[in-house]
């Protein structure tokens, strides 16, 4: 039964001109698992706040929307808010009271439940997300991944029928994600709750979601399974498609892609047919597992081209009643790109294939240019930082070298300093012991302008960096700062090569996140800065903004500004960084090239390499001498 | 020691009682001998409680407020009839040198029962009682208190980003100060108002202003609150009679009587006493039980 059905639905925005969403009709179905994909600005967050009627926006809709099959404004407001649960993306401001018990029973007060009824819920939830120990806590004391449970727990109180998230692991790192996602599953899976969630990292929920529809400039593009969805990312070859599948699915698109060109310049390789052959037994097994009741019927596969595999999966949902119309129908192109039989979802899956691990073989991955031996640019010598006399030291005797040149990715768990690192360097807050030096002279000692000017810091919320009303008074304001002759010439240069001209003149809370990340790396650049020191510049960017801004830091970093960033992002780390750090217990514990620091880790480090270290080390004792 | 151990035990209801009729005689009584008695009451109350140590933190500005009304009084009142001695033409009257003395007892009583306050009334006892009489003042209440440590916070890091900028009350002119001064405050506001439309969302998600509201916070009034309360009411029926008839009210304008306690008075320390130690007795209840229980362990 269809919980869910959208009809020609329009939405415009009072002053829009252009509708943010225009006919999108879909329908999802009970116990249902939807990822909602898209860029940012695609109209992800209006389709689900118009699922939500308590946060709907105002504006004009057509078309209808039907809720359990009845028409979404004629629900009463109760049952409403109750059947429709709503978890957002900011963990911290999603809570209202002080301490986690009072949180979760909010929603139960607002309805007025008896106090027996909600004990009872709150036992059972409390025991569910093993929120007990956490009970009597304030909120606030939270990690960001706490937060966004109890935001979840509280949500899942009213025993909503449908459950809507939007991007709610955008402010996570990744581990935290990795939870949540875990716990959202269990609840899809266990309670059969259906769940609609827009993200714009995707690649690790494909291999859990049941359905993926994307949206874009406000019109679904694109609805089906994830490996439908993964086989037409491919037939596109539009790189914001690609961007948004799982690193292993790309590896092993391109790495089909390549075969086949060899395949076309000479004979087909050995390796290739069984490539073909059993990818294709395999990937039918896997449908059959996990492909859901509404694709058993047609199973019987003809032996037809591996050319288009996945066209068969669109008709093969009877229960939709009316297929979404899908624009790629007239640009089919009459010779389509070579479509990959086999399309690994997760490692496991890309492991479990020998062909695969063949491949694998034979790809080593590019080599990056080793780290220089530079000069050192920033040095910190021994140390030592507490918040308080009596808490913990985050920083404990740390030695680090910052070389000029150097594009370095800062790992580190939550809380193990990474933030407090970077402020020390940059001369924001003073060790308890031991010094920072800049090309040798102690950062102390440097005056506090040319200090500041010569290190740029960005903080990992980009919002601190703007206090004046509009982007375009921020940045004249840094450039007048460092005695720029002509400040508004300077501002406009800088706006043009970071792509901000068009948002000169918006409040900076007007601006999406990687804009906001952008502004912020403006302001720092407006000094001139020798070294650059970045606190998650990733975190809440969608894929495309992600690569607009690492263009932007590769440029800046050619005309000769040394990178330093504190990340949670392994990916983007192992494509732009030269040399990647650990930092644990407030030491610098390793410290190496991005190859063989990635190839020694199993935790940080990016799933191709997981997959490729298997490949490439298939000697049983050195494995696992390294898994241990 | 956690909640539901001895005086901690007590239903929100019935230290609302206590602490409200603490205040009322602390307020009430005025004789410094009944005053001095009821603070060392409370300062037992609250070593039991936390061995003294939320007192300490409190004592020094507490003794110097005493300290300074004892000593200010006299200086900016003249009334009563013995003049000690002249501070030039100043006279400075044994009357209000007591009158002062009374008063700043009576402060330090009061203070001293609001530090116990502090540790017994905790946010959800409070919000228990206040829930009841309109539970949409209660949430406001705790949205605001919780609204404070949140600013303050990220005010602190607000302030450490700008220091990059050169935005920072702590240099440049006066005028610029108070220039970066605001901008910080206005991005700071700013920024939580923003965050405040998102909050507000999540409590309409969540069916806020829907009907009528409940309350979680829960305590079940059982037989030691009825018990308690009966004893607080009969304490306070007493004090009150007596201090209705003029007793526990040392008489010091226009001229000071004796310190000495009439049989009154002496009912009515007795009354007040019993009232602010009574609800000791659940402590010691607990005390007992818990050592004849845990002996030899």
């Amino acid at each position: 039964m269809a919980i869910v059905e959208l009809r020609q639905v329009t939405f415009r925005y009072p002053d829009a001109e252009e509708p943010a969403l225009s006919g999108v009709t879909a329908s999802i179905l009970e116990g249902d698992f939807v990822v909602l994909a898209g860029p940012s600005g695609s109209g992800k967050s209006t389709l689900l706040r118009l699922l939500k009627r308590e946060v709907s926006p105002g504006g004009t809709l057509s078309g209808t929307i039907l809720l359990e099959r009845r028409k979404i404004e004629s629900w009463p407001a109760r049952e409403a808010a109750s059947a429709v649960g709503l978890v957002m993306q900011h963990p911290e401001n999603q809570l209202v009271v002080d301490t986690v018990e009072h949180e979760l029973a909010f929603g139960m007060e607002n309805f007025g439940l008896e106090r027996s009824a909600m004990r009872r819920r709150m036992a059972e939830m409390a025991g569910f997300f093993g929120l007990e120990p956490l009970l009597a806590r304030r909120s606030d004391e939270l990690s960001g991944g706490q937060k966004q449970t109890v935001n979840l727990a509280s949500v899942l109180m009213l025993q909503p029928r449908l459950l809507l998230l939007d991007e709610p692991l955008a402010q996570l790192d990744p581990l935290a994600a990795r939870e949540l996602l875990g716990m959202l599953k269990r609840l899809n899976d266990e309670w059969g709750i259906t769940v609609v969630m827009s993200e714009h990292r995707i690649d690790d929920l494909l291999p859990i979601a049941d359905r993926v529809i994307r949206l874009e400039r406000g019109s679904a593009v694109f609805d089906g399974t994830p490996r439908a969805y993964a086989a037409e990312a491919w037939r596109r070859q539009d790189p914001a498609w690609i961007e948004s599948l799982p690193a292993v699915t790309r590896w092993a698109l391109e790495e089909a892609g390549r075969a086949t060109s060899i395949r076309t310049a000479q004979e087909k390789p050995a390796w290739m047919g069984t490539l073909s052959g059993e990818a294709r037994r395999f990937m039918d097994a896997e449908r059959r597992n996990d492909g859901g009741p509404t694709e058993e019927p047609e199973e019987p596969e003809e032996p037809e081209e591996p050319e288009e595999p996945e066209e068969p999966e669109e008709p093969e949902e009877p229960e939709e009643p009316e297929e979404p119309e899908e624009p790629e129908e007239p640009e089919e192109p009459e010779e389509p790109e070579p479509m990959p039989s086999f399309l690994p979802l997760s490692v496991k899956e890309a492991r479990a294939h020998p062909a695969i691990r063949d491949a694998a073989a034979h790809a080593a991955p590019a080599a990056k240019p080793p780290a220089s031996e530079a000069k050192p640019l920033l040095q910190a010598n021994g140390l030592f930082f507490a918040y308080d006399k009596n808490s913990p030291a985050v920083l404990r005797g740390l030695e680090w070298t910052v070389r000029q040149g150097d594009r370095i990715a800062l790992f580190g768990g939550n809380g193990s300093g990474k933030s407090t690192l970077l402020q020390l360097l940059a001369g924001l807050r003073e060790p308890q012991r031991g010094e920072v030096r800049l090309e040798g002279v102690k950062l102390s000692r440097l005056p506090t302008q040319a200090r500041f000017s010569r290190i740029g810091y960005l903080a990992q919320n980009p919002l601190l960096h703007f206090v004046h009303d509009t982007l375009r008074e921020d940045l004249l304001h840094a450039a007048s700062r460092v005695g720029s002759p002509s400040p508004a010439d300077e501002v406009g240069r800088m706006a043009d090569r970071l792509g901000l001209s068009g948002l000169l003149g918006l409040h900076p809370h007007d601006l999406s996140g990687g804009e906001r990340q952008l502004g912020a790396l403006a302001l720092a650049l407006l000094g001139r800065p020798q070294l650059l020191l970045l606190d998650e510049p990733t975190k809440g960017v969608d894929a495309l903004a992600k690569k607009r801004l690492a263009g932007h830091l590769e440029e800046v970093h050619r005309a000769g500004v040394t990178l330093v960033m504190a990340t949670h992002d392994v990916e983007f780390a192992s494509r732009y960084a030269n040399r990647c750090s650990l930092l644990f217990q407030g030491e610098i514990v390793a410290d190496g090239e991005p190859e063989a620091f990635f190839r020694g880790n199993l935790f940080y480090t990016t799933p191709l390499h997981r997959l490729l270290h298997h490949a490439h080390d298939p000697k049983p004792a050195e494995e696992g001498a390294v898994q241990r | 020691m956690s909640e539901g151990f001895g005086l901690r035990s007590l239903h929100p209801s019935v230290l609302l009682l206590y602490y409200a009729g603490g205040i009322t005689f602390g307020m009430l009584l005025f004789h410094p001998v009944l005053l001095l008695s009821g603070w060392a009451a409370c300062l037992i109350v609250n070593g039991h409680l936390d061995g003294g140590r939320e007192w300490r933190s409190w004592s020094l500005p507490m003794l110097g407020a005493f300290v300074a009304l004892i000593l200010v009084n006299p200086l900016i009142s003249h009334r009563g009839r013995t003049v000690l001695y002249y501070m030039g033409d100043i006279p400075i009257t044994l009357e209000s040198v007591v009158y002062g003395a009374t008063m700043a007892s009576s402060l330090l009583g009061l203070l001293t029962l609001f530090v116990s306050y502090r540790i017994l009334m905790t946010e959800h006892k409070f919000l228990f009682l206040f829930a009841r009489f309109s539970p949409k003042a209660a949430l406001l209440a705790m949205m605001a208190a919780g609204m404070v440590p949140r600013l303050r916070r990220r005010l602190k890091e607000l302030m450490l980003v700008q220091k990059t900028r050169g935005i920072a009350v702590s240099e440049g002119t006066v005028t610029q100060r108070a220039r970066n001064g605001a901008r910080l405050v206005g991005a700071l506001l700013s920024w939580s108002l923003e965050d405040a439309l998102q909050t507000a969302d999540s409590m309409q998600a969540r069916g806020y202003g829907t009907g009528t509201r409940s309350s979680y916070p829960a305590f079940r009034f059982g037989p030691r609150d009825a018990w308690t309360a009966g004893g607080l009411f009969a304490a306070a029926g007493i004090a009150f009679t007596l201090w209705a008839n003029g007793h526990g009210y040392l008489t010091i304008y226009p001229r000071l009587e004796s310190f000495s306690l009439s049989k009154g008075d002496v009912g009515a320390l007795a009354a007040y006493l019993v009232f602010l130690l009574m609800p000791l007795g659940w402590e010691w209840r607990d005390r007992t039980t818990w050592r004849s229980l845990n002996f030899g362990k």
